[in-house]
């Protein structure tokens, strides 16, 4: 625990450098730039909005809002995991050639998450502000929702990153579930209003994204409470997990680069 | 400024290679870590390093040169055995250094400086000196991507060798880049080498850099020191040695 503050202090700087470049690259790659950390989540919106409010008939209020709310958690969760699952092979090239704690990458795959997640809540609020969704103060709940969002994704990003250098068909696997997940997690429809009973409320507290997005909606877009019990449940897995994934990684990460080919 | 003597040691080192292709997620249990065939590629190697000294190491391919450079350099962890740095700071140089190809060539520098262990102020400072010395020009602030592999080993080269860390560990650097730049990296080499407080340990098949360069020279055959000792002596033999293997 102490090596790893200590490795946080060292590579800060590090990490933060990696994050912003890393965004710059992709955002220099293509033809429109950073037009496109907002045009995405906009395009994704519409689909979904599309299938959820036309093809099904949602009668949810304020829905465009309902649908980004979700997908901007989903796809920060989503790309974060399946990214790390690559991400020791993806930086081969640093990895074969330098020592570093191997989680410091998945840092800097979290600061990029987090900075697109952070435009696609921009684009949240904006909606917010046209359908005039009345504010409370439980808005600032949100925070701790973010931080066991934030935890959690780190926590599953270490154990994944680990087997994924090990197993190469840990990625095929991820895709299924992945799906699967996408799916149960209610993101262009009400969890709580289309399953029925006794498994709406089984999946919502099985599924972290599941309940993470519905209490952000909670929060923003209802002006009530979170239910504190299970973010707290999430917040402790989340801690856990971020424990043994690191002690993990300290142990192998030098026999990653002889796995490597 | 640490004072020791002796900066670095290595003591009776073992690295294996397991065959880990079989690994499925099914077995992927931690301790099946033993399964599989295992390829010894170095065998309980111990030498020291006295500061400011140049120690060479040849040896036919596969010989375990890379894989010994990489253990000191901290990437690969040692099965048995010790690393001791002594709290120096280490770098390992070999053809193409880790570089992130999307990124520019400036960010690079940054970051690589970064890994090392420098600060950001002191990579800043530094920059234009690698940049003058790399011959990139304006191609500094264009994506290593879109680098010919001779201008990525010049800047590798420039990094590791502009930010002087006290040990610096070379693996075969000096065969790259166009005939001019060798003999500038080479000339380079022998200014970095002339620093009484710094320790090199080079890779090489070259007779001519092991000879001219080093103190010493280890000469590693299946994993194992063959013999260590001055650098024309041991060169005669191990010519001789390759000549009778052809």
């Amino acid at each position: 625990m102490k090596r790893f503050i200590s490795d946080i202090k060292k590579y800060f700087r590090y990490i933060a450098y990696d994050t912003k470049a890393t965004l710059k690259a992709e955002i220099t790659d293509s033809y429109l730039g950073w037009i496109w950390l907002i045009l995405e989540p906009l395009c994704f919106m519409l689909i979904y909005f599309f299938i959820g409010a036309v093809v099904f008939k949602s009668k949810l209020d304020y829905f465009p809002v309902f649908v980004f709310i979700g997908l901007s958690i989903w796809n920060f969760f989503n790309k974060t995991v399946v990214q790390s699952v690559k991400l020791v092979q993806a930086n081969k090239e640093t990895v074969t050639k330098v020592y570093l704690p191997k989680f410091i990458l998945l840092f800097v795959q979290l600061g990029v998450g987090i900075v697109k997640m952070a435009v696609s809540f921009a684009l949240v609020i904006i909606f917010m502000l046209i359908y005039q969704i009345p504010i409370s103060w439980n808005v600032l709940y949100f925070i701790p929702i973010l931080l066991v969002l934030f935890i959690l994704t780190f926590g599953i990003g270490t154990i994944f990153m680990h087997f994924g250098v090990f197993a190469s068909d840990l990625t095929n696997l991820t895709n299924i579930a992945f799906k699967l997940l996408f799916y149960l997690s209610g993101i262009f429809y009400d969890l709580v209003g289309r399953v029925p009973a006794p498994y709406n409320a089984i999946l919502l507290y099985v599924n972290p994204i599941a309940y993470l997005i519905d209490a952000a909606r909670q929060v923003l877009m209802y002006q009530s409470t979170p239910n504190f019990l299970p973010l707290l449940i999430w917040f402790v897995i989340g801690i856990i997990l971020s424990i043994i994934g690191i002690n993990t990684i300290y142990k192998y990460e030098n026999t990653y680069v002889k796995v490597m080919r | 400024m640490k004072k020791d003597k002796i900066a670095l040691t290595v003591d009776d080192l073992h690295i294996y290679y397991r065959d880990m292709k079989r690994f499925s997620l099914k077995k992927t249990g931690l301790k099946d870590k033993g399964t599989g065939r295992i390829f010894k590629a170095v065998q309980g190697v111990s030498f020291e390093v006295p500061r400011g000294e140049i120690l060479g190491i040849c040896g036919k391919n596969g010989s375990g040169k890379s894989t010994l450079l990489r253990a000191i350099s901290g990437i690969f962890s040692a099965d048995k055995g010790s690393i001791d740095l002594h709290g120096n700071t280490i770098s390992l140089l070999s053809i193409g250094v880790g570089f992130q190809k999307k990124l520019t060539g400036y960010e690079n520098i940054l970051l690589s400086g970064m890994l090392l262990g420098f600060s950001e102020e002191d990579i800043i400072k530094k920059a234009p000196e690698i940049i003058d010395f790399s011959e990139l020009g304006d191609f500094i602030n264009k994506p290593v991507n879109t680098y010919s592999s001779g201008m990525y080993s010049k800047l590798a080269f420039s990094i590791t060798a502009i930010l002087e860390t006290d040990i610096m560990l070379i693996d075969e650097v000096l065969s790259v880049g166009d005939s001019h730049f060798t003999e500038k990296s080479y000339n380079k080499m022998k200014e970095l080498i002339s620093d009484s407080d710094r320790t090199v340990i080079i890779v090489s098949h070259s007779t001519k850099t092991l000879t001219e360069l080093c103190n010493k020279v280890m000469w590693l055959h299946e994993g194992k020191i063959r013999k260590i000792g001055k650098p024309k002596e041991i060169m005669e033999e191990y010519d001789e040695f390759m000549k009778e293997t052809l």
